[in-house]
């Protein structure tokens, strides 16, 4: 059954989940704009903004446990059922997945941190070549969920699962290329780590947007599409 | 093996054949209001009962319009919907207490196992001796609570003396769960006790004849939340011996009570699936409004 | 669902204080609402007094007849008058002339009374009554024959109403029923303590009498039981078993309407056709005889039926539908719903509402009157074949007759009219307080 888009009988019911999913909305924005300027910081070789972007992380933090809190007073008072009980469901997990995010964004600039502190050389540009187009993935899939999430688009939705094996399989390449190079010259092992940790961070980053997808998958058809083959999900997505 | 056990299993099953295991039927999906064909699959494997193409109508009403449904041995199917929607009303054709209202008349085939129950050959006292009925109001008879569980047993003749009549009466009393606190006052009348006992003493009243389905409209309508979680309680515990019917007003009832759920409006049987199905993910756009409280 | 809805419905703000607006018409309320108490009031104090009115008017003219005047004669049992052959025959005693016993007394009372006229108007300061009442006790002790007794006589009716000061001694002799001679006598016996009121248990245990001191209710209440006990005995069991059919079991149809406004209808019939119903068809057509309280009692449950079906109908209905669907629930034909649930619940009702309908029944007298049972009869009825009268009836032949004495004996009867009334509905009150809402 499609989310309904009528009003409920209690209006007030109508007002708070709004409330909550434009919250959870608010916080992918916030959270798309960590790992912007997390990579930016990176780019840029700014410590300062990526010390910035460390501490915004309680911001989203906070945000989690207020879109949490929110959930449970919802189902404790309204008592959800039908698409209204998927939505509440599907957003605490989709807050969930999105303070996960934001965590790998605050690694991202972490790293940042550590590789620029001027103890060690920072690390050649080569090293780095595979983490702006291994982010801009990651940033659309991220952005593609959250218009998914907005619209209650599948197709959308949809879309961004399928991106997942595309960033899975960059992530792939990109270590094999580090591990070609700290073959190459030892000396880079040290910085090389970081980076694979920075592309890691992506990585989870396109798993973690993955699950969002399969959420609003779950919200708008009721099928739980995890776990299950890619053909499946498109399958059990876009039948009528 | 119990139902928690089941469950394991099957989720279990899942998780080792995550893309084979059979999945849930998926219906199409209905989102038009005018569409009342029924959604959902209305037969079931082990059938206590079977209504083909039920028709109802009350002089020139027509209240229930051509319903079909299986009702499965021991299990609690719940019936919603809104107001005047035909739920009581269907519930009633399976016991034929619509017999009682003159410009009712009923079409169409329900069987009770093998039998039509609105065959000639069928009579009344018998079906309801069968099919026995709770009603919305705990009606107790105004005697003893002893004279009101007796009461079904002595009509139909089922027992050959007061002992035997005894223990009946007891182990009815047991199976409803008010022998403890009637044990002692077996000869007040039955209206003494409270609503909740009450209404567990119209419960224990309608299974001392044994029947093989209860039919419940509306039982906790009147009562407070404890003695509506004893009555909760109570049908799941009658459920391993009776096929139960309950129509409730209360979705949250329903969801607890029930393995399987039938949305009826405005005379439609609309959806029927499993109560989790249905109350989670269902599929026909009137039942999704209903229980998500956009009606109307 | 989705309309602007903010204020949009809201009546236009007044200029005024709704404080203001209310106040200002309160008093106006007020005063209206104690107006229609004070009314209402008045009415039941009206309607109050001219009960009580009523009552002390019956009770102050009934009282004294329950108290009766008796005089104490001496009597000589004589022998020789009595039994003159000593065989102690009871045909001989029954045909004795007591009178003459009675007479000899009242000749030992005044020896001066001489002449016709003087001894006769002696001889009426007592009842003829006196004589039965010698005649009775030879009966009863045969050894009183030859023995000398003082006994207390009834007197006559006139000295009755003298000796309870309803004579005007004033007026001329001629204008009052009893004599100067009488008068005096009277006096005399007073002074000497030989007349006095007792109860007058005669009242209770005579039939009807030309001689008011000789006149009771007895007849009349016999009549009455006899004929209320055929009206229930009829009436209930039809009346119950019309009612339960007509709410249970009948169809509902244009005949059961019709059926159902006819009784309503006969309910409202003037009871006075009912008699006409009962002289037409169960007199002149079947032949029963007239003035049996078989008769009375047959037009007196034509009256009496549509109250009973009415109220077994509404007494049916009153039975919570609740109770009849757990009776058909559990699988109870219609005749065991009815019978082990519905008719006991109803039966208190059905039982109140037949007490008053033969509450009224008690104190119906227009159909019986056409029934001739306003024949005076002086037997006590044995029978339903008996010829009989009713209280009611007893009342209104009463009431017509010109004696004094009769006045308070009607008052009297009145009074026992209305406690029958009072206890009849008494106990439509108990039954109803007793068993009502046991659900």
């Amino acid at each position: 059954m499609a989310i309904s888009q009528d009003a409920h009988t209690v209006k007030q019911f109508d007002v708070l989940l709004a409330n909550l999913r434009n919250l959870v909305l608010e916080m992918g924005g916030l959270v798309e704009e960590q790992i912007k300027h997390a990579i930016q910081a990176l780019d840029d070789e700014d410590l300062i903004a990526a010390r910035e972007v460390i501490s915004r992380d309680q911001i989203i933090n906070g945000l989690q446990v207020k879109a949490d809190e929110d959930c449970v007073s919802i189902i404790a008072l309204r008592q959800p059922l039908g698409s209204d009980l998927r939505l509440i469901m599907s957003l605490s997990k989709i807050v969930t997945d999105l303070e996960r995010i934001g965590d790998e964004a605050e690694k991202i600039a972490r790293m940042t941190v550590k590789t620029y502190d001027g103890v060690s050389s920072p690390p050649s540009a080569k090293l780095l070549r595979d983490v702006v187009p291994m982010a801009r993935l990651a940033q659309d899939m991220l952005h593609g969920c959250l218009d998914a999430l907005a619209r209650l688009d599948v197709e959308k939705a949809v879309e961004v699962a399928q991106g997942d094996d595309e960033l899975d399989q960059e992530f792939q390449s990109a270590l094999r290329r580090l591990i070609t190079y700290m073959m190459e010259d030892p000396r880079t092992i040290g910085q090389a780590i970081n980076v694979i940790f920075i592309v890691k961070a992506l990585e989870r980053i396109g798993d973690h947007s993955k699950n969002i997808a399969e959420y609003i998958i779950y919200l708008v058809k009721g099928k739980d599409v995890r776990h299950v083959s890619m053909d499946v999900l498109v399958q059990d997505a876009l039948e009528e | 093996m119990s139902t928690t056990a089941i469950e394991t299993k099957v989720a279990l099953d899942q998780a080792l054949n995550l893309d084979t295991a059979p999945r849930k039927q998926s219906s199409v999906e209905v989102t038009d209001y005018n569409n009342r064909q029924t959604v959902g699959n209305i037969t079931v494997d082990n059938p206590k009962m079977v209504c083909r193409g039920v028709n109802v109508y009350y002089g020139e009403k027509h209240a229930i319009k051509n319903v079909g449904l299986d009702i499965g041995a021991n299990e609690v199917i719940a019936f919603i919907g809104p107001s005047g929607c035909g739920k009581s009303t269907f519930l009633r054709c399976l016991n034929r207490m619509n017999d009682t209202i003159p410009i009712c008349r009923v079409t169409g085939q329900i069987r009770l196992d093998s039998d039509d129950i609105y065959d000639k050959s069928i009579d009344v006292v018998q079906l309801r001796a069968r099919v026995g009925m709770v009603f919305q109001k705990p009606n107790p008879f105004p005697k003893s609570i002893y004279e009101n569980v007796a009461y079904g047993p002595r009509i139909h003749g089922m027992v050959n003396d007061k002992a035997e009549l005894d223990d009946l009466v007891r182990a009815s009393l047991e199976r409803a769960g008010l022998i403890k606190e009637v044990d002692k006052r077996m000869g007040e009348p039955g209206t003494s006790l409270s609503g909740g006992q009450q209404q567990r003493l119209c419960i224990a009243r309608a299974i001392a004849v044994n029947p093989e389905v209860i039919l419940m409209d509306e039982p906790c309508s009147a009562l407070d939340p404890i003695a509506t979680a004893k009555i909760e309680e109570l049908i799941d515990e009658l459920r391993e011996n009776y096929t139960i019917i309950i129509v409730t007003h209360s979705m949250q009832q329903a969801a607890r009570v029930s393995q399987r759920t039938a949305y009826f409006h405005l005379g439609d049987l609309i959806e029927v699936g499993d109560t989790d199905q249905i109350f989670t993910n269902p599929k026909h756009k009137l039942t999704e409004d209903y229980i998500t409280g956009r009606f109307g | 669902m989705n309309k602007p809805t903010p204020a949009a419905g809201a009546p236009a703000p007044l200029n005024r204080d709704i404080k203001t607006i209310v106040n200002a018409g309160l008093k106006r309320r007020h005063a209206a609402e104690r107006h229609f108490r004070w009314y209402g009031l008045i009415a039941i104090s009206l309607g109050l007094a001219f009960v009580v009115l009523m009552f002390a008017n019956i009770i102050g003219k009934g009282y004294p007849a329950f108290w009766q005047t008796y005089i104490q004669v001496p009597i000589q049992f004589d022998a020789a008058v009595l039994d003159p052959d000593g065989k102690r025959d009871p045909q001989t005693l029954a045909n004795a002339d007591y009178a003459a016993l009675v007479r000899a007394g009242m000749r030992q009372l005044f020896p001066n009374a001489q002449g016709r006229l003087e001894l006769r108007a002696l001889y009426g300061l007592v009842s003829s009554d006196a004589a039965h009442e010698l005649h009775r006790r030879v009966l009863q002790t045969p050894a009183l024959i030859g023995a000398e007794q003082e006994l207390w006589l009834l007197a006559s009716a006139n000295v009755d109403t003298l000796v309870k000061g309803n004579i005007d001694r004033a007026l001329d002799e001629s204008e009052r029923p009893i004599k100067d001679n009488q008068i005096e006598w009277v006096n005399k016996l007073q002074a000497a303590g030989k007349i006095e009121k007792q109860f007058n248990a005669i009242l209770f245990s005579n039939g009807d009498s030309r001689e008011p001191e000789q006149a009771g209710i007895r007849g009349a209440l016999m009549g009455s039981f006899y004929t209320l006990l055929v009206t229930f005995l009829l009436s209930f069991p039809i009346g119950a078993a019309t009612a339960v059919y007509l709410e249970e079991f009948a169809p509902k149809n244009r005949w059961t309407d019709l059926i159902e406004v006819n009784i309503n209808n006969l309910a409202a019939v003037p009871s006075i056709v009912f008699g006409l119903l009962g002289l037409a068809v169960f007199i002149n057509f079947f032949g029963l005889p007239r003035s049996a309280p078989l008769v009375g009692g047959l037009v007196l449950s034509l009256m009496t039926l549509p109250v009973i079906i009415i109220a077994g109908r509404a007494a049916l209905t009153s039975v919570p539908p609740s109770i009849r669907e757990a009776a058909l629930g559990m699988g109870a034909s219609k005749l065991q719903m009815v019978g082990h649930h519905v008719l006991p619940l109803a039966m208190p009702g059905m039982l109140t509402g037949s007490i008053i309908g033969m509450a009224r029944a008690l104190g119906e007298s227009a159909p019986l009157l056409m029934i001739g049972m306003v024949a005076f009869i002086v037997d006590v009825p044995k029978s339903f074949m008996d010829p009989s009268t009713v209280l009611p009836v007893q009342i209104y032949l009463w009431s017509d007759l010109p004696e004094r004495a009769f006045v308070e004996r009607t008052s009297a009867a009145i009074m026992v009219l209305l406690a029958f009334m009072i206890l009849m509905n008494g106990l439509a009150i108990l039954l109803r307080k007793r068993f009502e809402r046991r659900w």
